[in-house]
């Protein structure tokens, strides 16, 4: 459990067209379309959207866990390897001990008849079977402590524990076969916000010590600010923007993110006094808007949106932008904005 | 039991005076016959506070506060263990079931989840039509013509379209909507709000909270806001109570608690929020440990366990919620110094 | 178009008028109904047929009378015959020399007839002389029609003491006279006793001669009537009684659920037994005894929907906007309980119908000769090797309209689920 050497190459996945679409009874519904961007390693990257963004099942999607009606395509290439290519054998060595996740819901996501040392003693003994029955529990022992849950509550059942000790178990779990990048998918939606504030400081302190990467998907645009150095928003299965979250932050460039920020709460007193208004819903998945997704309702509609969806492109150094604002066609009437460096 | 009479005012719409919520746990049969005590869960253990016509009061707190079930309390959904609850005057404990069911004309509730709170088989236009057959079955002829008028008030047109769909076939923003007609359709007095946003979408619950703000100024309702959310507290609520393990720790005007919290938890929560700013971090440390359990709270002052101020004095007494500026309150032996 | 679909007023204005008629066009019944096709996907067929078949069965309980051919309870045809058998043709053989025209010169007490025994001669003399009888007595004569039979073990013996003279007349099946006669020169045939049916019977006949086609059609009836009013009447006592128990709980609950669980407990067949038996036969009994059979199933299922719905928190809003606990009951709790119910009933009716044959079987039903599947079943048991046909169709009838009853009692529930017109 040393800290990370930063190798050269700092990204650690890097994932390229990737594309979802789930069988359902009312037709195929593409819950995530041409999807491309990177993780760099010992970053958090926030991936924040709506309902029906498709942003948990970009979580399942990484991990591989996709229901069989799934149907993926793609390149996921994780540490050089293309992860969309590993058979069953591969993926079950892959998920746990490079990626791991933890889910929204503590209650369920641990066996309530398995102590709280053997959920982590198992993890090791399945991932690393040469391991000594002792060496995993003092393994165990140590990372559960430097997580802030006393030693004395490691044989207690789930039950025992509160739901943020849950939560910290899940960490416990991905960490202690070293992960590469955890995904925490809506991790600290459930809980109380003095315990998700100091889930947020937890999260901080394993990636200074590790040199984790951290995937947290959420809804909550204030958990993003507050947390990740990096930002991607999602709309209707597509990312709309991505960047570092000082510059998504303070100049929006998508027109969703933009709507979308002015209308987040903010609890200081002095700060944004009035939310704004987003018209219309997110769309459904099934019949999704021909051209870019989000034209319904957007205050900057031009013509070419309704027809022909832009792409995600680079328009400065770590910034990438899902609109025709600021990508050139010749069809388009008004002129390209270019983006400040 | 006090009398409804003492603290009115023609202001004051809701009083509720130390009011006690315990639930207890079945403990199985043996233990029972054996005599043993049963633990109860003190959901809420004293709590006191009015609220004013016309305004929106807050109800902050954490899971275990003991927030929701003092909104049934006083709605008379729940019976309390001890307290009383005045509506306009009016003991909920001293009337009969029957005046009670008549009484909820003027007080009504929206709810947290609006697919589970709606029928799944009832149509819109009937559910919300049926707080006028209760209450005014004698003008059956209106009630079609009032519940399409009531749709379109809240934001939902064609009226006519969504009278006939069943809850499942609109989208969860809509629900709510739904949600929020049937509560206003007898024309309440008080609405008693349970975390009415949360279950929406974020770029929703800005059009809901408008929804409820200008409903609000129309029918001349008061709010019984509650809420875990206190970044959305601040854009409704007039004045708020902060709660902790079935106390309430802070009552005031929204400025003043948001300016100057006067007890360590409302600091503790207010620092934990996040701000949607990444410059704006947070500094501040949080409190140790979590929140204990219900049925055991710490002696003296319940927070003293995780209080970066707490002495001995806090561990052995109570504290009081008492006035520390005009309309201000906190329970805290050491509320001066937050001044 | 799903609901999904329509664009958002908020967005794109008000909809036109015309929109929403369409819409609320499209939650009509029968629309759904087609609109189900799409759900169910290939099974869509199954459910249409099993829907056919039962309204076939309904109709033909409803009126046997069109579709059966004969009277179920009289003997049309010779014994045992079977399906599709063309019943042999009788004779009456007599001496050539005795100048005899027909059974009615040699069919008085002092005549001596003669058969084979074990055959359906035997029954062939006994309707030619009760044919006679008929014939007088619509004439408004008086004679006295009452030959002695005469039995042998072979048709030789038999035309033997024809020759003999110890007999008048010998009765043998038409097919086999022409050969014998060869031998026995002094003889003729003096006429036929029963024309051949012609046709057959499709069914064949029972034991008795009785259409077996014809007991089935009208069985149907029985077993509709019991079937449908059994679980009319448990639905009827157990549904409200579950539906009051789940909501009002306490000891009224408590005891409810203890009778229940103690008639649930029994084997259903004992206990319909013992009921039927301490009851008496008759229609109305069976019907009782069946329906008690059932009322803890109806008890159980609905207490247990009530206790989950009554949790829900719809059912709290309902008690915030102020409606009396009856009104609860009714308008909230009822709705959300009864599609559980549906599946239960259709599955009911089927039971039934296997029980009350059950209990025929054994005899503590119906009277013996009603025209019912379980004493059909019952009577042909013994002739499982020799005449298969007694119990086969009437098996196959029970059969069939049992599944008939599930299959469009489960689809039936999913019509009825107002989530379909999602679609």
């Amino acid at each position: 459990m040393e800290q990370k050497t930063v190798k050269d190459n700092d990204v650690l996945l890097q994932i390229r067209n990737l594309n979802v679409t789930y069988k359902t009874r009312f037709g195929p519904v593409s819950a995530v379309e041409d999807i491309s961007f990177d993780i760099k390693r010992g970053e958090i990257l926030g991936l924040v959207g709506e309902s029906g963004s498709g942003k948990s099942t970009m979580g399942k999607a990484l991990m591989r866990m996709l229901p069989r009606s799934a149907k993926v395509t793609g390149e996921m290439i994780f540490d050089g390897e293309d992860v969309m290519k590993y058979n069953e054998d591969q993926l079950r060595d892959f998920r746990g001990k490079r990626i791991s996740m933890i889910f929204q819901d503590p209650m369920t996501s641990l066996n309530p008849v398995q102590r709280i040392s053997d959920h982590v003693v198992e993890a090791i003994e399945v991932h690393e079977p040469e391991t000594k029955k002792e060496s995993a529990l003092k393994r165990a022992r140590t990372l559960i402590e430097r997580l802030g849950i006393a030693r004395r509550r490691l044989p207690d059942f789930p039950h025992q524990l509160s739901g943020g000790m849950r939560q910290r178990v899940m960490i416990g779990l991905g960490l202690v076969l070293n992960a590469d990048l955890i995904i925490a998918d809506e991790a600290t939606t459930s809980l109380d916000v003095i315990v998700e504030a100091k889930l947020v400081d937890q999260f901080r302190q394993i990636r200074d010590e590790f040199g984790v990467s951290l995937l947290v998907i959420t809804h909550n645009i204030a958990l993003v600010a507050e947390l990740c150095d990096r930002v991607a928003v999602m709309y209707a299965g597509q990312i709309a923007e991505i960047g570092p979250v000082e510059q998504v932050f303070d100049n929006p460039l998508h027109p969703y993110t933009k709507g979308l920020l002015k209308s987040v709460p903010n609890i200081r007193l002095d700060e944004r006094e009035e939310l704004y208004k987003m018209a219309g819903e997110p769309p459904s998945l099934t019949n999704p808007p021909s051209g870019c997704r989000f034209h319904p309702r957007c205050p900057f509609v031009m013509d070419i949106c309704h027809r022909i969806d832009p792409r995600l492109d680079e328009v400065a150094p770590g910034r990438m932008v899902h609109c025709w604002l600021y990508e050139d066609h010749p069809e388009k009437e008004t002129p390209t904005i270019e983006v400040a460096q | 039991m006090s009398n409804c009479n003492e603290h009115s005012g023609m202001e004051t719409l809701v009083d509720v005076q130390n009011l006690k919520k315990w639930f207890p746990i079945q403990k199985g049969i043996l233990s029972a016959l054996s005599g043993r005590k049963i633990d109860y869960v003190r959901a809420v253990d004293g709590v006191s506070f009015h609220i004013r016509r016309g305004e929106v009061f807050g109800l902050a707190g954490e899971s275990g506060s003991g927030k929701s079930t003092i909104g049934r309390c006083v709605l008379g959904l729940e019976k309390p263990t001890e307290g009383t609850i005045c509506f306009d005057e009016i003991n909920l404990a001293k009337i009969s079931a029957e005046e009670l069911r008549r009484l909820r004309r003027r007080m009504q509730v929206i709810y947290q989840d609006p697919l589970a709170s709606l029928n799944p088989r009832m149509r819109i236009g009937e559910a919300i039509m049926q707080g006028l057959k209760i209450h005014y079955p004698d003008r059956a002829a209106e009630h079609r013509d009032l519940v399409i008028d009531m749709i379109q008030r809240v934001g939902l047109t064609p009226p006519q379209f969504y009278y006939e769909k069943f809850p499942h076939q609109i989208s969860g923003g809509q629900r709510q909507r739904v949600v929020i007609a049937r509560a206003l359709i007898t024309r309440p007095e008080l609405i008693l709000a349970d975390e009415p946003i949360a279950m929406a979408d974020v770029s929703v619950r800005a059009l809901l909270l408008d929804l409820m703000i200008q409903l609000k100024k129309e029918f001349n309702l008061t709010y019984l806001f509650i809420t875990h959310d206190l970044a959305t507290a601040k854009y409704i609520c007039d004045r708020i109570g902060i709660l902790y393990l079935g106390k309430m720790v802070e009552v005031g005007s929204l400025e003043s608690v948001y300016q100057k919290p006067l007890h360590p938890y409302t600091q503790a929560l207010l620092a934990a929020v996040p701000v949607p700013d990444p410059h704006k971090r947070r500094k501040k440390e949080m409190p140790r440990g979590e929140i204990p359990n219900p049925i055991n709270p710490p002696s003296g002052c319940r927070f003293h366990p995780r209080c970066p101020f707490a002495t001995e004095l806090c561990k052995q007494e109570e504290p009081e919620l008492r006035e520390l500026e005009p309309g201000h309150f906190a329970a805290c032996h050491y509320a001066e110094q937050f001044l | 178009m799903t609901a999904q679909m329509t664009p958002n007023p908020e967005v794109e204005g008000v909809l036109t008028t015309e929109q929403w008629r369409r819409d609320l066009d499209r939650v009509g019944f029968v629309r759904r109904l087609l609109l189900a096709r799409k759900w169910y996907g290939g099974d869509w067929w199954f459910v249409v047929v099993s829907a056919i078949m039962l309204i076939f069965v309904i109709i033909v309980g409803v009126f046997p009378q069109w579709f059966a051919p004969y009277n179920p309870r009289a003997e049309v045809g010779p014994a045992l015959l079977a399906p599709g058998e063309v019943p042999l043709g009788y004779v009456l053989v007599t001496r050539g020399d005795a100048n005899v025209t027909g059974l009615i010169d040699i069919a008085q007490p002092s005549n001596n007839i003669g058969f084979v025994v074990g055959t359906p001669a035997s029954q062939a003399l006994r309707d030619a002389v009760n044919r006679l009888k008929e014939e007088a007595r619509e004439a408004g004569q008086t004679a006295n029609y009452n030959p002695r039979p005469r039995r042998y073990q072979t048709i030789e013996d038999g035309l033997q003491a024809l020759q003999e003279n110890n007999i008048d007349g010998f009765i043998m099946n038409q097919s086999d006279a022409e050969a014998a006669l060869a031998n026995f020169p002094e003889l003729v045939i003096t006429g036929g006793l029963t024309e051949a049916a012609g046709k057959g019977f499709i069914f064949g006949t029972n034991q008795i001669g009785q259409d077996v086609f014809s007991r089935i059609i009208w069985g149907t009836r029985i077993a509709l009537i019991v079937g449908l009013s059994s679980a009319v009447v448990a639905f009827v006592l157990g549904v409200p009684l579950g539906l009051i128990s789940g909501f009002v709980g306490g000891p009224v609950d408590r005891v409810l659920t203890l009778i229940m669980d103690s008639l649930y407990s029994f084997p259903s067949i004992i206990l319909a037994l013992s009921i039927a038996a301490v009851l008496g036969a008759g229609i109305g009994n069976i019907i009782v005894a069946i329906a008690v059979v059932y009322i803890p199933t109806y008890f159980r299922i609905v207490r247990g929907q009530v206790l989950s719905v009554k949790e829900e928190l719809y059912v709290d809003a309902a008690r915030s906007l102020g409606h009396r606990s009856i009104e609860i009951l009714t308008r909230y709790i009822f709705p959300n309980v009864i599609p559980s119910v549906v599946i239960i009933f259709s599955v009911n009716v089927s039971d039934a119908i296997l029980t009350e044959a059950g209990l025929s079987f054994l005899g503590l039903g119906l009277p013996p000769d009603t025209p019912d599947w379980g004493i059909d079943l019952a009577r042909g048991q013994d002739y499982l090797r020799r005449a298969w046909w007694l119990i086969t169709f009437p098996g196959l009838m029970v059969s069939l309209v049992t599944l008939s009853f599930s299959m469009l009692g489960e689809s039936l529930s999913e019509i009825l689920n107002p989530r379909l017109s999602e679609l």
